[in-house]
Parts: C-alpha cells; structure tokens; sequence
C-alpha cells in the first residue's frame, strides 16, 4: 500500500522505447503491429498510385499515327517521348497515354479485385484448377508430409535427447543427411513414387524430418536436469521420467519448434510442387504468371502469406491456451 | 567475543545431555560408512572428502556445515543416490543405497519444482509415481499443503509463487512420500534473511509434526545451530570430517537463544572450525588505490 502522498512524490517513470530484452509493453504497441502490414502497404500504393513514383511505362490511350501503338498497350517512357518529338517536328497530332508500372507490378486494388475474382471465375481452360482447389491441394501435401515428419521426427528427437547412445546412433547420419538438399532427391522420388502427390510429400518429408530430429533432441537437452533428479528422488522410474517428467517439461518448447518447422515445410512446398506433374499453387502461380495475370499471381501469393500467418497465430493462440503455466506472472505474492 | 569467558562448547545442561541419550537409544536410520569421493585419476586425482563416518538415529536433526567447495552437495548427493562414491557404503535401514528413491526426499537449493503442474499435481506427484490412485493421492496432497500453509494455493502454477512459498511446496512434495529421511541442500540459501528465518521457524515446526529425519546442508552457522541435534563439520585440504559436534542449545530453539552462552560458544567453536586455519584477513586487505576524493568519513 503506498501512501497517496509517497505516491505523487514518487518521480514518474520515463518510458524508455527501446530497451534492450524488455517485455514491459509501450502505449500504443498493438499499433505496431498494425503497421507493421500498413508501412508495406502504403509504399507499395504510393509507387502504384503516385504517377512520378516510378511509374517507367506509359499505357497508350491514343496512339494518333504511330504505327506500333496500340490502344491500352504498354510503352517503354522513352521511345514514347521519342516517337512524339518525331510526331511534333512532323506537326502531326501527338498520341497520348497515362504513365504506368510494369504489368508485373499491379496496384493493390487490381490485385484485391484479383483476390475476389480468382475465387469467383473459372479457370481459364477445362482441367485446370480453381484457386481454392490447388490450395487446397498444396494443403494435403504439406499436411501429409509435416505429419509424417513428425510422427517419426518427434519421438526420435526426444529419444536422442534424452539418451545418449541413442543420439550416438542417429544424430551422425542424420546431420550428414540433412545437407543434401531435399529438392536434389527430386528426381529419385519421382523414380520412385510416381509424377503425383506422393514424391512431393517425400520432398516435403526430407526437408523437414532431418532438421527436425536435430532441432527437437537439442530443445529435449535443454530441458533442466534438476528437475528429473528431483523426480528420481520422488520414486520416478525411467517410462515415468520420459513420459512425466521430459515430455511435458519440453512440451512448449517443442511447440514452438514445430512451429518453425512448419514454416519451413512451406519453403519446401514449392519446389516439391515443380517436381513430376507440377501441381497445387505453384501450378496456379505459373499459370498465371504465363497468361501474364499478375494480380492473380500476386493474390496466390499472398493468400500463402496469410495462411501460413493465420496458422502461425492460430498455434501461437492455442499455446496459450495449452500451456497455462507459461502466461506470464504478474506478480509474486509474498510469503 | 572473547570479552565474556563463554562456556566449553561440549558442556551440556543435564536436559540436554537426557536428550542426546534418548536420541542414541533411538534406531540408527542412516549409516555413513568410510565415505570417500574424488574426482580424476593418477597425479589429477582430487579427494572431496574421505573416511567420513557417521550414524544417524531416527527423528535425528542433523546439519552439515563447511566452507564452500568441501563436498557438502557431494556428499547429500551420494545419499540421495544421485552421485556415485568413490568408496564406502550408505546403509538406509540397514540396506545399501545405490540410487535415487523414494525413501530418500531431497529439496535443492535451486528451484526444482515442475512449473508445468500446479502446487497440488507437484505434492501428488510422487505419490503417483508410487502407483496411489488420483483420488487419494489429491486427499493426502491437500493435508501435506494444508501443513505448509499453503491451502490458498494449491491451485497455482509455481512461477505464481514467492520463493519462501516454492520451497514449502518442495517440501510437502518431498514429505508426502513419506521418506526415510529428508535431505536437505542448503534449501533456503537463495531466499532472503526475513524469509529464511519464517523459514527456519516452519521447518521446525514440520518436524515436530512428522517422523522424518533430517539431514540440512548449509553454511550460514546460525541456521545450523537453530536447527540441529548434531553438527557434521566439513573441511577442505584435506577434506574430510573436522568434528561432530552435539549442539548444547536446548530445545524448544527460540531468537533469544541467538545471545545465549552456549549459542556463542558453539558459533565461536563453527567459526573456528571453518575459518580458522584461513590466512587471517588476506583478502580483506585489497591492494586498491585511493579511488575517490570524496571525505574520508569511509574510514
Ligand atoms: N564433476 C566434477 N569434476 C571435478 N570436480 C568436481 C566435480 N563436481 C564437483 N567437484 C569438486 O567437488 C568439490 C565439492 O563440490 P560441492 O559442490 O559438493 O561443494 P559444496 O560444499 O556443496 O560447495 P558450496 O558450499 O559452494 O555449495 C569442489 O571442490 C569441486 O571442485
Ligand atoms: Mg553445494
């Protein structure tokens, strides 16, 4: 209980902002995050909106008499400006046009548009897949393969965390492996196990499991020795001290690593996607990108973004939710 | 302390001595046979300790004090079956020990309970370790909970709680185990001295409680004597037992106790014991230069 009058005398404390490893929050810090999107977004709409940013093209509105003008096809600044200095010493009419980027780039509201119409119509040929159908095949594919992953990757980690000779037994080959590039087993897997889903889902499963078992037995080793002689003296015997004791004391940790990992499992999804019969989102992406629809490009890209972003809070929420003990405290009553 | 004539430090009042008497009568629950540790080989070998010998009769208090690096965490480890000796024996009731157990509880110095249980799953979990049914294992929780004042609690996560409340639990989680005897590593050591003395004052009263047996590393000598039947002195080049001592503070320990002649003559005797064949003050005397210009009232 402080007194009111300690209290006002007490000098009030400078926010300082940027304070190395401080967890304390700042007024105004759910703003940041806000703008940590809205900052990209508003440089992107400038250089799409603001006519002198950029802007190296022109778009053709009239073409008066140049002969390779077409209406609303794009030309190179100068050989506009070339063509209407040759116009005007002809004293002929000059064609017109509005400055524009390149169709690689597209303003955000095309692609919002894009956004919308890649749901709503059809593809452009017979056969190909709807936007939301190669998603959700990409899906199916990093789902397997992650899951796979880590039915094996998880267990053995642990275990190589846990007990020395089985580390000794696996974790040589398994760093030794790791450094062959997944994409580079491409073509044995498409040997192997077909032109469909399944290789892709092993290109899926080498990049990840490797690392994977590396990265959870590191996480398992640093879980606090104290505490597992402390269930020894509690009368814990082995199966207890793996399953009561290190499981659920690496429990978060591990989550997040999975976390992360996950993350990479998408990195790996679109080079697996090119392997065999080119599939899922990287086949809508090339697709796209060869009938030169870049918003649609741009649309399938960043649906990625926000799938794997939405996951990604989604688990961070879930965490939470799973492990209560690691809220943070707010403040230690006394004895 | 050498301006009052204090008493011979083994002179005990004749309750005390009865009491001494009726502890050696007791059952022996603990026997240290010629212990020895070291670590290395050949000309790199380092003796800990050796020939530490020692028997602890049931509802004993026994402290063990020493100066820093003399092998006290070693030798309760060794007990506790978390270390290996290099020779010589424990015998728990008469059956050697070899590793960790139940019939051994420990409480660490550091702060050893599972944050990922609440008070009430960390008291339970020995019990269930041992195979008692969740709902009797939650009954016998809450009265061990209930014992170290913590009821209010039983629902919180450790990183919720104080210090001083964290070794409580980790001493009702040890107690409900019902062990043999209770090890104890300079369990209060990082608290502060408000704390430690609530602290002292608890584990007393625990003890009156229960039929355990206490063995209580520490090396603030105060705390030694406020709790202990018997004092195991430790000490380094060579390590090894300096003495054993039988405390001659009676019982029931109060603060006044703190000043009492035989409280001073037995500190007097520990610091001796410890300290005294330390060149005298040599690192009391840093080589500093003058390092401020401010008064001289420092000196
Ligand atoms: N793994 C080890 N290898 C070599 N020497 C060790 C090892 N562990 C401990 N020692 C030595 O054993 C001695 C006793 O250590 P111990 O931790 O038991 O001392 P302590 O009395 O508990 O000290 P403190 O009061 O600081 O806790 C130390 O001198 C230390 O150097
Ligand atoms: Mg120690």
């Amino acid at each position: 209980m402080a007194e009111p009058a300690a209290a006002a005398a007490a000098p009030t404390r400078r926010r300082v902002w940027l304070k190395p490893f401080s967890d304390q929050s700042v007024p105004g810090q759910a703003l940041f995050v806000w703008l940590s999107f809205l900052l990209p977004l508003v440089v992107w709409a400038a250089v799409s909106y603001v006519p002198f940013l950029w802007h190296p093209l022109v778009k053709i509105q009239d073409p008066a008499s140049v002969s390779y003008f077409r209406p609303d096809t794009l030309v190179e600044r100068s050989v506009f400006r070339a063509e209407n200095a040759k116009l005007a010493a002809a004293g002929k009419p000059l064609a017109t046009g509005t400055p524009a980027n390149p169709v690689f780039l597209p303003a955000p509201h095309e692609v919002a548009q894009a956004f919308h119409k890649s749901f709503t119509t059809p593809p452009r040929r017979k056969g190909e897949k709807w936007l939301h159908e190669s998603l959700w095949q990409s899906i199916q594919v990093i789902f397997w393969g992650f899951t796979i992953s880590s039915l094996i990757g998880v267990p053995l980690g642990i275990l190589c965390g846990t007990f020395q000779p089985i580390a000794k037994l696996t974790e040589p080959f398994v760093d030794f492996t790791r450094y062959m590039p997944a994409p580079a087993f491409g073509a044995l897997a498409v040997a192997v196990l077909g032109i469909y889903d399944p290789p892709k889902i092993a290109i899926i499963f080498l990049g990840t499991f490797f690392q994977q078992v590396l990265v959870i037995a590191n996480t398992t080793r640093k879980l606090d020795p104290a505490l597992i002689e402390a269930a020894q003296t509690l009368g814990a015997r082995r199966p207890q001290l793996l399953f009561r004791v290190i499981v659920p004391g690496c429990a978060f940790d591990l989550y997040n690593d999975m976390r992360i990992l996950l993350g990479w499992a998408w990195t790996y999804l679109i080079v697996a996607e090119y392997i065999g019969a080119s599939s899922g989102i990287t086949f809508f992406i090339n697709q796209q990108a060869k009938y030169r629809i870049y918003d649609n490009v741009f649309a399938a890209i960043i649906i990625i973004g926000i799938l794997g972003f939405t996951t990604d809070r989604f688990l961070a929420w879930l965490g939470v939710h799973l492990f209560p003990w690691k809220r943070r405290r707010s403040s230690a009553p006394a004895t | 302390m050498t301006t009052v004539a204090l008493p011979d430090y083994r002179q005990q009042s004749p309750e005390v001595a009865a009491r001494f008497q009726r502890i050696r009568e007791r059952p022996v629950i603990l026997q240290v046979r010629d212990l020895e540790k070291a670590y290395g080989a050949g000309p790199s070998r380092h003796v800990v300790f050796d020939h530490v010998t020692l028997d602890i009769h049931r509802r004993e208090f026994i402290t063990v004090i020493g100066p820093s690096g003399c092998g006290k965490s070693t030798f309760v480890r060794i007990v506790a079956g978390l270390d290996e000796a290099t020779s010589g024996q424990i015998l728990l009731d008469n059956h050697p020990v070899s590793e960790p157990g139940p019939d051994r509880g420990m409480v660490f110095q550091g702060y050893t309970l599972f944050p990922w249980l609440t008070v009430k799953r960390n008291v339970m979990f020995g019990l269930e370790m041992r195979g008692r049914a969740r709902s009797t294992a939650e009954t016998e929780a809450r009265q061990w909970i209930d014992m170290v004042g913590l009821a209010k609690f039983e629902n919180s996560y450790p990183h919720e709680l104080s210090g001083g409340m964290k070794q409580r639990v980790a001493i009702a989680r040890a107690l409900a185990n019902e062990p043999r005897i209770l090890l104890m590593d300079e369990p209060f050591g990082a608290l502060d001295a408000q704390t430690r003395w609530k602290m002292q004052k608890y584990l007393l009263q625990i003890w009156k409680k229960v039929d355990v047996t206490i063995l209580f590393i520490t090396h603030d000598l105060d705390e030694a004597i406020f709790l202990s039947d018997r004092i195991l002195v430790l000490g380094t080049n060579p390590g090894g037992v300096r003495e054993i001592i039988e405390n001659p503070v009676p019982r029931p320990r109060t603060l006044e106790q703190f000043l009492s002649p035989e409280f001073l003559a037995l500190k007097a005797r520990l610091d001796h014991l410890i300290h005294g064949d330390e060149p005298p003050d040599e690192e009391d005397k840093l080589p500093l230069g003058r390092m401020t210009t401010a008064g001289d009232d420092a000196e």
